[in-house]
């Protein structure tokens, strides 16, 4: 579909990590806050977020709770556990270790 | 980590698991919702609300489908496809009651009839000693030429426990022995068993004494000083009703007081596979116990009553035991050369203990077992042959399934599941028939004088055993139908009804199936008839006494140290128990035995040198069976004298030292001359000879399956014995004896205990009726349903043929076949199947035959009789079964039959 959406394999976990470390949230308004946080950049499908929201959930990495929304509606909210916590910080260092390592290579001035 | 990665996700899993029906609902509001705020979004951009939802739709791509993703990552799958299998094949196979019910029915019968046999095995060969790493416990024999399994005297335990090396505790226990047994002093005594044990018997074991303690090494140590008791959880439960206080009160055995300081688990049932104790006392008590007052149990080097055990130490292999042992044995034979001649030792597990070749028991259990499993084997090849005829019948529901999708290996599955339904009920209806047996086999009574504990049970280990094999059989019967039917030609499979190409190879396996089927059962038959055989053979000699003795005689055991009398006065006692007896108007004659013939005791053996008899090189003695009887014994038996005379009252302890042998005997060591007037040395070369005054008749002795043997008769006079059965014949019913020898023994001594009382008729019964009753019924119901099983087989096979061949039939019919020409056609095949099978069955029976031949009874050959009832039997059945069909086929109206479908 959409050419610039598609993620760097494996990415997705950790971006939802992240975005849920800073407040619970559920499956739509992930998708909107991901597409704002990344001006447009990163785009999920739907065909892949719920998926990877329940491997997540499955793995013990965050919790879902049914709550109501702003406007009164009820919808499943997730949320960060401590094991997901932890995952979070050991996936953000070797994207760290990752990204730096490529960053590196790929400025390498031409001779 | 790890673990706290399971505590999140393990609820989860079940929670999928369990509660589906939530679990779904709540992923369908959840997209629910993410599609309604799509939808809103493109509203808010302009679209009308039905546009907005189909591109929210488009957008996610089919919600459905966004579900089952979902589900996926569950990892339940399998388990849910599982779930889902078995409510299928429930469904179908309810489609189809009859079939069902006569599958699980097969296989619960199949099943029934291993659990019996195993539980047997299991008690007899398998069951480990109830003590902890009962893998290490070995036991320590002595060997000798006569006896590969004997065990150690007193003296040799110690040394053996002082010197070897190879073990963490060596200990020694007896055989379990008679006592007396009275609560308190002046109660006329009981009868129960004791093990006289080492000091270190319950620590090297490593047996916890429920209540109290165990013993301490110090009270083996002087001899006759610490009279301790622990006593039996059995016996404590009865006796004392399980009160804990009886630690430290006193009870008297043998008429001496013991001290009970402890009492055995329930775990521990004893290292015997039929006997539970009822107490355990230091060996160095073994004074008041000893059983033969020729013998001085703590000096005698050859006074050999302990059974030694030992817990092998960590790293030592067993080879390395043995040797250590044997060089042992060797310094024995060097330093006692008196009583260690040619006696080696040796060290066995204990299945080598369980499976000795004189022992016929576990052979019995082995040989059942055997013949179980080959019912299970018919019945499961009934089971297949139905699946695969019903699955056969379903090849265009398969073949639908195939062409929608469905994998190849999910399908076998799905087939595997229905077997395995099927074998599971089947299992547990055998489970429920195992039971039965199991029960009656426990009913069973033993005439022994300390109750003989059945030990055969439908425990865990039976019961796990029945159930794997249940599954077992599910994939046997299952296996083979289910990949011959997901083969199927699918064009051919959607267009048709019945796929079944005209060719002989779809049809090979159900055919090898009723082969295999007729062969297995005429071999369980001719098993069932050979084992009946076989006893009726052992027991057709020798047996002419016990006849008559059975409605006359009566028995009675005394045991006069019980009532504490020396040497002299048990002889006195007896002497005047034989003579006020044979003064009782209805007492014909009285007598005295160590042990009745057909007993179950077993005799002691004796050794002897036969008098100008040239010894075999490599040997210095013989062995035989021998009994201890006075001058009264061979007229109240009813043993026929054949030459010579029989014992005399004049034969007592001052005069020449006479015997009587049996005609055997006598047949064995002197075939050519009369072996009256002969002289033995009994015990070796160098001790005094005894004449052979008189030859008896060779009767059968033991209740054992093998045919005569050599046997002993000394006076009693000369070698007295203090345990001896009392033998009275009446002129009427021999119970009725049994208050006057009351009367008489009252008079005698009020505190003298009669123990086992009984009329010969309980022995004879035991030995002759019930005993090989049990073999043989038991194998003659696996022959029976094995035979059920097969003729149920090829009647299914015949039917299925006709069913499938009833429009060719109607055909033939039609062209001008008669209805003889139509039944020669249907039963051609059976009965050529019957024929191929019955070859293969008799192959298989010759080989059973002999089997049992070298395992159980002494007899070589093959018996005609046997295969000359048992063929036509199974031919006759079999030709029945597939008569019944043809003759339905024959019967076919051809306007039907053509429009048949």
């Amino acid at each position: 579909m959409s050419k610039p959406a598609d993620l760097v394999q494996g990415t997705l976990d950790l971006l939802l990590l992240k975005l849920l470390a800073l407040q619970p949230l559920h499956g739509w308004a992930i998708s909107l806050r991901l597409r704002s946080l990344s001006g447009d950049v990163l785009q999920v499908s739907e065909g892949s977020l719920y998926p990877a929201l329940h491997k997540l959930e499955q793995e013990g990495w965050i919790r879902a709770e049914w709550k109501q929304t702003e406007n009164n509606r009820r919808a499943k909210f997730y949320s960060l556990t401590r094991l997901g916590r932890r995952q979070l910080e050991s996936e953000t260092e070797s994207w760290q270790r990752l990204s730096s390592a490529i960053s590196a290579v790929v400025q390498l001035s031409e001779a | 980590m790890r673990l706290e990665h399971w505590w999140f996700t393990v609820p989860l899993r079940f929670r999928s698991l369990f509660r589906r029906g939530r679990v779904e609902s709540e992923l369908d509001e959840e997209l629910r919702f993410h599609l309604e705020r799509k939808t809103e979004e493109g509203i808010a951009e302009g679209l009308s609300p039905e546009d907005a939802r189909l591109r929210a739709l488009r957008a996610m791509g089919g919600l459905e489908q966004k579900k089952e993703e979902a589900r996926d990552t569950w990892h339940v799958r399998w388990l849910t496809d599982f779930v889902a299998d078995v409510r299928y094949a429930a469904r179908s196979l309810r489609r189809t009651p009859g079939l069902t019910a006569f599958v699980i029915l097969t296989i619960a019968l199949g099943i029934g009839m291993t659990a019996t046999p195993l539980s047997m095995l299991d008690a007899l060969v398998f069951r480990p000693y109830p003590v902890p790493r009962a893998g290490e416990v070995v036991t320590l024999v002595s060997t000798s030429r006569d006896n590969a399994f004997d065990s150690f005297s007193y003296r040799e335990y110690l040394d053996i426990r002082d010197q070897v090396k190879s073990y963490d505790g060596v200990v020694a226990h007896t055989q379990l022995k008679t006592v007396g047994f009275s609560p308190q002093a002046r109660e006329i005594p009981r009868i129960r068993g004791a093990l006289l044990v080492s000091g270190n018997f319950f620590r090297a074991l490593e047996v916890e004494p429920r209540v109290g303690r165990g013993f301490r090494d110090d009270e083996d140590r002087a001899l006759g000083r610490d009279a301790v008791v622990v006593l039996g959880p059995g016996f404590w439960k009865s006796e004392f009703a399980s009160d804990p206080s009886v630690v430290g009160r006193t009870i008297r055995l043998n008429g001496r007081d013991f001290t009970v300081i402890g009492v055995a688990p329930e775990s521990f049932t004893g290292l015997s596979i039929f006997d539970r104790p009822d107490f355990y006392v230091p060996l160095a008590m073994a004074g008041s116990f000893t059983t033969n007052p020729e013998k001085r149990f703590f000096e005698d080097r050859d006074d050999r009553e302990l059974m030694v055990r030992a817990r092998l130490r960590r790293g030592v292999s067993f080879s390395e035991a043995r040797h250590e042992l044997t060089a042992l044995a060797k310094n024995f034979e060097r330093d006692h050369s008196g009583t260690n001649r040619d006696r080696g030792a040796t060290v066995h597990t204990m299945l080598e203990m369980r499976t000795q070749a004189t022992d016929h028991n576990w052979k019995f259990a082995v040989i059942f077992t055997t013949l179980a499993f080959v019912v299970l084997l018919v019945a499961c090849t009934n089971a297949a042959g139905l699946l695969l005829a019903r699955s056969r019948a379903r090849t265009r529901e398969i073949a639908v399934r195939l062409a929608i999708g469905a994998g190849r290996f999910r399908l076998i599955r799905l087939l595997l599941t229905e077997s395995l339904v099927l074998a599971v009920l089947g299992g547990l209806g055998g489970i429920a028939v195992g039971y039965a047996g199991i029960s009656a086999m426990q009913k069973f009574s033993i005439p022994a004088e300390i109750p003989v504990r059945i030990p055969f049970h439908m425990d865990a280990r039976v019961l796990s055993a029945s159930l794997a094999l249940s599954v077992l059989s599910a994939l046997f019967c299952g296996l083979a139908p289910a990949l011959q039917s997901t083969h199927v030609d699918l064009v051919n499979g959607l267009k048709a009804a019945d796929v079944d190409e005209p060719g002989r190879r779809r049809l090979w396996g159900r055919n090898a199936l009723v082969v295999a089927q007729v062969a297995m059962s005429l071999m369980l038959l001719a098993a069932a008839f050979l084992m009946y055989r076989g006893f009726q053979h052992s027991l057709r000699e020798g047996l002419d006494f016990a006849a008559d003795a059975k409605d006359h005689v009566l028995l009675a055991r005394f045991d006069p140290r019980l009532a504490q009398y020396d040497a002299e006065r048990t002889r006195r006692f007896y002497e005047q128990l034989v003579q006020r007896v044979r003064e009782k108007l209805e007492v014909k004659n009285a007598a005295l035995t160590q042990n009745p013939p057909l007993g179950l005791e077993g005799y002691d053996l004796i050794t002897f040198v036969p008098e100008g008899f040239e010894m075999p090189r490599d040997r210095d003695v013989f062995a035989s069976q021998m009994d201890t009887v006075d001058e009264g014994y061979f007229e109240t038996m009813g043993v026929p004298i054949l030459r010579g005379r029989g014992f005399r009252a004049s034969d007592d302890a001052g005069a020449t030292r006479v015997a009587i042998v049996n005609e055997h005997f006598a047949k064995h060591y002197w075939p050519e001359r009369e072996a009256v007037g002969k002289r033995i040395r009994l015990g070796g070369r160098a001790d005094a000879p005894v004449e052979i005054v008189g030859i008896a008749q060779t009767i059968k002795s033991d209740d054992g399956p093998r045919g005569s043997e050599d046997f002993v008769y000394l006076p009693v006079a000369q070698h007295p014995v203090a345990r001896l059965v009392l033998l009275v014949r009446s002129t009427g019913d021999p119970l009725q004896l049994l208050e006057p020898v009351r009367q008489v023994v009252r008079s005698l001594d009020p505190n003298m205990p009669m123990l086992k009382t009984m009329s010969y008729a309980e022995l004879y019964r035991y030995a002759v009726v019930t005993g090989p009753g049990v073999a043989v019924k038991l194998v003659g119901t696996l022959g029976a349903v094995a035979l059920l099983l097969a003729v149920a087989g090829l009647y299914g096979l015949v039917a299925y043929n006709v069913s499938r061949r009833t429009r060719e039939i109607g055909i033939r019919m039609a062209i001008g076949a008669r209805p003889r020409d139509v039944l020669r056609l249907v039963m051609k095949k059976g009965l050529t199947l019957v024929a191929i099978g019955t070859i293969f069955g008799l192959a298989m029976g010759f080989g059973v035959e002999r089997l049992m031949n070298s395992m159980i009874f002494d007899a070589g050959g093959v018996d005609l009789l046997v295969y000359l009832v048992v063929v036509p039997l199974m031919v006759l059945a079999t030709m029945l079964a597939a008569y019944v069909p043809a003759r339905r086929a024959s019967k076919i109206a051809p306007t039907l039959a053509l429009r048949y479908e």
